[in-house]
């Protein structure tokens, strides 16, 4: 696939969606939105230059629906299709219909990502590889299966029950007695089935206060695999990230060339192109890294790569879909500063439950130091149909106090979100907390502090005190003297 | 003391319209020059006044005046707008706390009595903060315990504590004066006052010698008669105030009277000629009826008696002045009940008690029945004895008004009339000798008390410390109590509240109001708490919602908003300027009311809920038996895999699977909790539930 790349359709909606188009917009790229009935007015869709309503609300009608998209890429006159990451950025059977029609796909080669889509075939690959795995068992049909495992292995409760397709954390499940075996067991199955079309599921120790590291990967056509250093995204709930940074606090030096270099042998073994990251779980008290899966796809947080390397990686996976070399060598990445960055998804930030409405007040942070990755504008609906992530923000700094500090002033002082419940308590609380700024702590950080994280707060701020005044001003003017005067 | 959250007020300024910077004035020595000053130690206090030729004045502008005449409605926006003069009047004090101020600020004003001493230290640093403290009830209407007093006291940033018992119960007092005489500020000590045939002379005076035991003598306090009602008769005040003179010549007196018998200058004359050194009185321009006597009068009557008055009259000039600005905001709070009332030597209610008692019976429905009421007062104010005032004054109102509800449902005005011709024979042709009454006349007075709320029961045993001239007769035990009255005679405490009740779990109230408002709450939330609970929380939730619009609007806009396009107000909040403009008000539209504003220049559209807005009721999970959603998300499937779809009638088991729920593409089980059997099924397949909401009825099997 060589040739210029004239219009892309953007696959997706929200954050990534937006995401995309400002590269494409950097390089006067024109881009097509889709979007669903709900979304009829969302913010990505006029940051495109058209936009082609794809379906009903259920995600199957309208971003799922793989026929109409690339139906609608060949309409709008689009010649290529960036997905994005969710919906059907690893789906190897879309990325191949994309291919049959003639349309160029962003992305990795569809044997690649399904090849890596099957959790067991990848362990094998990078078993293959001399990357190091974490002990477990393949394609479990029953409960049984587990328990004569662990007795054969000598494997300790707790143990991680996967989707083999998975990914995101869903149909992901830790259990931690006998007793809890069978009900995970059938909910994983269960998710997985209606997250990734297959129950097939995976049974492996699970590593206790394990840190979570991966490694940026971009290849070209060509075989130059160049890794763009590594993230830790160990800050989860449910399984799901919500703080990143890069670089990893953990590593040092040595682990840290290690454990890239790894990460490029395992893409290499596979032919890997395009952007990808290799995930390793890294177990602090023995030092050691264990590779956990590759996600064939760009990644929610690739955001603190481009602002550590200072690259653009929408930028780059369109070059190198159009065949382009890639324009650097390893030794021409050099970072040189901490970025951090925090997931807002609109949820209750004590209970994680999902929390939709109307955005009735936006308040973007600015100044030195940050960046705003927004899938929403003031005014717009958060439906309940999709994902709960609504806007990324990052912020960097000379090291990671600098990076800290900046994230303190855009999350307490600046970014205000009203209408709906967000996450922005708890990541100021998580970023307030002497543990976290030490650099100590683990997947299970918000569990074991839930107590202490949730009781933290925004800063006052006359903006957000005025507001409050003119509401009741209006209240008044409407309503007249109340009874309780 | 410092209290949490004081820095956040200290950046409030409301947009006053001051005149002219009262700072740039120049005072005439002498007269009026600052003698009193926060930070004084007691005995320097008294010494001083000792020396003083002439008299002192409290005001009561920030908090009597408005309470008697205004239901304590005067919000501190206003009120501040006087500080600047009262800095240099030359005051001995501001009384601008305590009373019902506390409970009408948080649940009427919703502004907090710590955000208002903050603002009046701020812009009148020279005056001395006085309160009002009702002995163990505090600032409430109940006794609380020790613990809870210190706590309180201990926590409140007040010069001078001026503290009465509705009993003359000094005993009351201990705690209040321990703590505040051990932080270095002035206690005062109150009596009490009312005109009645036991309240002698040799009575007060063996109430003013439990009060120089209590504080170890004369020199660390003043003492205050406190003639709430304004029934004192000049001869009778002069009488008075010279008694406690010949036999603690060293007392420093002050007299804190109402003006609702017509008479408060000519008997505040005779006070200061006995020997009174502190007078109270008001802004002229908000004196009414039942409030403090006129400031400028009273200075102008005594000087021209020959009594000196301490005071810079043109700052208090100015002051008169500036409450004309304001004031007229405030009609709709006035007492309906206008005009004075001599008869108030007999009903005896309270000037503080007035417009609140009006105000009730108004909302009430029984306006009409006021005169009654009060003449019902009157009589039975022989029958049990104590002082009108808080509580004495609530508990009085309550079961007057009560009587009279009563008599006027069961007999019409008829029985109205009955009831007090039945009463003036009882208390006045026959002396209150029960058995003089025939057979039926008994039988009534026996069923006077029995529907009597229970602060009325609580008082007769006890429970607010001692009654000034003993407990009332038999006869009113029988008619409150019936078959039981000779067991709650003997279950009567002769103890004070202080030594009876048991200390409350501080900690636990703390925590069950950090439960409700779902965070830590701030010292002075906690101490409001601690007072009026149940407004507290409603107090807190409001200013959540609202932030601090009770302090920076207007009143006028506080009252009734922004009226016409184009209408504004310009306001400070925490050193930055702002503007909130209306643009239009909507048409109501099912319930719902759009308002457009300009805030700041930029535009905001406000929905507002008129009562008739639509609710859509959505029934939450209680019991046990009830299933709620652990959270919102959609109910994509009822029953498990292994079984199908559940159904009404089916019989589920333990930990089995009974539904579940799908929110941003994860899955969450909902189990049974125990064997059950299916009662009802309250939500659809598909259906988007919201968090507690019902889910299953189950039956326990």
């Amino acid at each position: 696939m060589v040739g210029e790349i004239k219009k892309i359709l953007v696959a997706n909606r929200g954050v990534p969606a937006v995401r995309i188009m400002h590269t494409c917009r950097d390089r006067r790229i024109p881009t097509v939105a889709v979007y669903s009935t709900p979304d009829r007015l969302a913010h990505h869709v006029f940051m495109a230059d058209e936009a082609v309503h794809i379906g009903e609300a259920p995600p199957v009608e309208s971003y799922l629906n793989m026929e109409n998209m690339v139906k609608t890429a060949l309409q709008t006159g689009a010649d290529a299709i960036h997905p994005g990451w969710g919906f059907l950025a690893e789906n190897d059977r879309f990325a191949q219909m994309v291919m049959d029609s003639g349309l160029t796909w962003i992305g990795p080669a569809p044997e690649s990502i399904s090849l890596m889509g099957d959790k067991i075939k990848a362990k094998k690959i990078a078993m293959r590889a001399n990357v190091p795995t974490i002990p477990g068992i393949e394609k479990v049909k029953d409960i049984r299966e587990i328990k004569r495992w662990m007795d054969r292995e000598d494997i300790d409760f707790p143990v991680m029950i996967k989707a083999s397709a998975g990914g995101g954390g869903k149909g992901m499940i830790k259990v931690s007695s006998e007793d809890e075996l069978l009900t995970a067991f059938s909910q994983a199955k269960s998710e997985a089935k209606k997250a990734f079309g297959d129950d097939t599921v995976l049974a492996e120790k699970y590593i206790e206060r394990g840190r979570h590291i991966e490694v940026q990967i971009v290849a070209d056509d060509y075989g130059n695999i160049v890794h763009l250093y590594e993230r830790e995204c160990t800050i989860q709930r449910r399984n799901q990230k919500i703080i990143e940074e890069a670089p990893s606090p953990t590593l040092d030096e040595n682990l840290r060339n290690e454990i890239c270099i790894t990460a490029v042998r395992l893409m290499r073994e596979i032919g890997y192109r395009s952007a990808g990251t290799v995930e390793f779980i890294f177990d602090s008290n023995t030092r050691k890294f264990y590779f956990l899966e590759v996600n064939t796809r760009l990644q929610v947080e690739h955001g603190i790569t481009e602002l550590i390397t200072g690259l653009d990686i929408v930028s780059i996976m369109i070059d190198i879909a159009m065949g382009r070399p890639l324009p650097f060598k390893q030794p021409d990445i050099r970072p040189n500063r901490w970025a951090l960055e925090v997931r807002l998804n609109a949820e209750d930030p004590k209970s994680f439950s999902p929390s939709f409405g109307t955005i009735t007040r936006l308040q973007i942070p600015h100044g030195p130091n940050v960046r705003v990755s927004s899938g929403v504008n003031e005014g717009d609906d958060i439906p309940p149909y999709y994902d709960s992530l609504f806007m990324l923000l990052m912020t960097a700094g000379a090291n990671r106090e600098d990076a800290i500090r900046v994230m303190d002033r855009a999350l307490g002082r600046s970014l205000r979100v009203e209408g709906v419940k967000t996450l922005q308590p708890l990541l100021l609380s998580i970023i307030r907390h002497p543990k976290f700024r030490s650099g100590e702590f683990s997947t299970r950080f918000i569990e074991e502090h839930l107590k202490e994280l949730v009781s933290a707060f925004k800063d006052k701020d006359s903006e957000d005190e005025v507001l409050k005044i003119a509401r009741y001003v209006a209240e008044i003017s409407a309503l007249g003297p109340q009874e309780w005067m | 003391m410092d209290v949490r959250g004081v820095a956040m007020t200290k950046r409030i300024k409301g947009k006053a319209r001051t005149g002219k910077n009262p700072k740039s004035r120049k005072t005439k020595p002498l007269k009026g020059s600052l003698l009193f000053r926060p930070g004084m130690a007691p005995r320097e206090i008294v010494s001083t006044l000792r020396s003083l030729e002439g008299v002192a004045i409290t005001s009561t502008g920030m908090r009597d005046a408005g309470q008697s005449d205004y239901k304590n409605r005067h919000r501190i926006f206003d009120l501040s707008t006087l500080a600047g003069y009262y800095n240099e009047m030359g005051l001995f004090s501001a009384e601008c706390h305590g009373g019902a101020r506390w409970h009408v600020g948080i649940m009427n004003r919703r502004e907090s009595p710590f955000e208002e001493i903050e603002i009046l230290r701020e812009k009148m640093p020279n005056v001395m903060l006085q309160t009002l403290i009702r002995e163990t009830n505090l600032w409430g209407y109940r006794p609380y315990p020790k613990n809870v007093i210190e706590y309180v006291v201990q926590r409140v940033d007040i010069d001078i504590w001026r503290c009465f018992s509705f009993l003359n119960d000094v005993r009351n007092m201990r705690a209040v004066a321990e703590v505040v005489m051990k932080r270095g500020r002035l206690f005062e000590p109150a009596i009490s006052f009312t005109q009645a045939e036991w309240t002698t002379n040799n009575y007060y005076l063996s109430v003013v010698k439990d009060i120089v035991d209590l504080c170890g003598g004369v020199d660390e306090i003043i003492l205050c008669i406190k003639d709430m009602a304004g029934v004192g008769s000049p001869e009778r005040i002069r009488s008075l105030v010279d008694a406690i003179k010949q036999r603690y010549p060293e007392m420093v007196i002050q007299y804190h009277r109402h003006s609702t018998d017509g008479l408060a200058l000519p008997a505040i004359l005779a006070a200061a000629q006995a020997g009174a050194k502190i007078l109270d009185a008001q802004e002229d321009s908000l004196t009414r009826f039942y409030g403090q006597p006129p400031l400028l009068s009273l200075h102008a009557y005594l000087e021209e008696a020959g009594v000196r008055v301490h005071l810079n009259r043109s700052a208090a000039e100015a002051a008169v002045q500036k409450v004309r600005d304001w004031i007229g905001h405030y009609d709709w709070a006035e007492s309906p009940f206008r005009g004075f009332d001599h008869n108030v030597t007999q009903h005896r209610m309270p000037g503080g008690a007035f417009p609140s008692s009006f105000e009730q019976a108004e909302k009430g429905g029984f306006l009409h029945l006021m005169p009654y009421i009060l003449r019902v007062m009157s009589l039975y104010n022989k029958i049990v004895k104590y002082f009108d005032v808080t509580p004495g004054s609530q508990i009085t109102w309550v079961t007057c008004s009560g009587i009279v509800n009563r008599y006027e449902k069961e007999h019409g005005r008829a029985g109205v009339r009955h009831l007090i011709s039945l009463l003036e024979k009882f208390v006045e042709e026959n002396k209150q000798d029960f058995s003089s009454m025939d057979k039926r006349e008994q039988e009534e007075l026996l069923q006077l008390f029995r529907n009597a709320p229970g602060d009325f029961k609580n008082l007769l045993l006890g429970g607010y410390g001692r009654l000034p001239v003993g407990w009332p007769d038999e006869w009113v035990y029988r008619s409150a109590f019936g078959e039981e009255w000779k067991e709650k005679i003997k279950e009567r405490k002769e103890l004070s509240p202080l030594d009876s009740l048991e200390d409350d779990d501080l900690e636990k109230h703390r925590n069950t109001l950090k439960e409700t408002i779902g965070r830590e709450p701030t010292e002075e939330e906690y101490i409001l708490y601690l007072m009026h609970p149940k407004d507290t929380v409603s107090y807190i939730e409001f200013r959540e919602k609202y932030g601090e619009a009770p302090l920076v609007l207007p009143t006028d806009v506080w009252r009734e908003g922004l009226k016409r396009p184009g209408d504004r107000v310009d306001f400070d909040l925490w050193g930055k300027p702002y503007t909130i403009e209306l643009v239009s008000v909507g048409d109501e539209h099912e319930g719902l009311i759009h308002v457009v504003m300009r805030v700041n220049n930029r535009t905001r559209v406000y929905t507002v809920e008129t009562p008739r807005a639509k609710r859509i009721e959505i029934r939450m999970a209680k019991g046990p038996d009830e299933i709620g959603s652990p959270i919102n998300g959609n109910l994509w499937r009822i029953g498990n895999p292994q079984r199908g779809e559940l159904h009404v009638g089916d019989i589920v088991h333990k930990g089995e699977e009974i539904a579940n729920l799908e929110a941003m593409k994860m899955e969450n089980a909902i189990t049974a909790p125990f064997d059950a059997r299916i009662k009802e099924i309250c939500a659809k397949l598909n259906e988007a539930v919201v968090e507690g909401q019902l889910l299953f009825v189950i039956e326990k099997i």
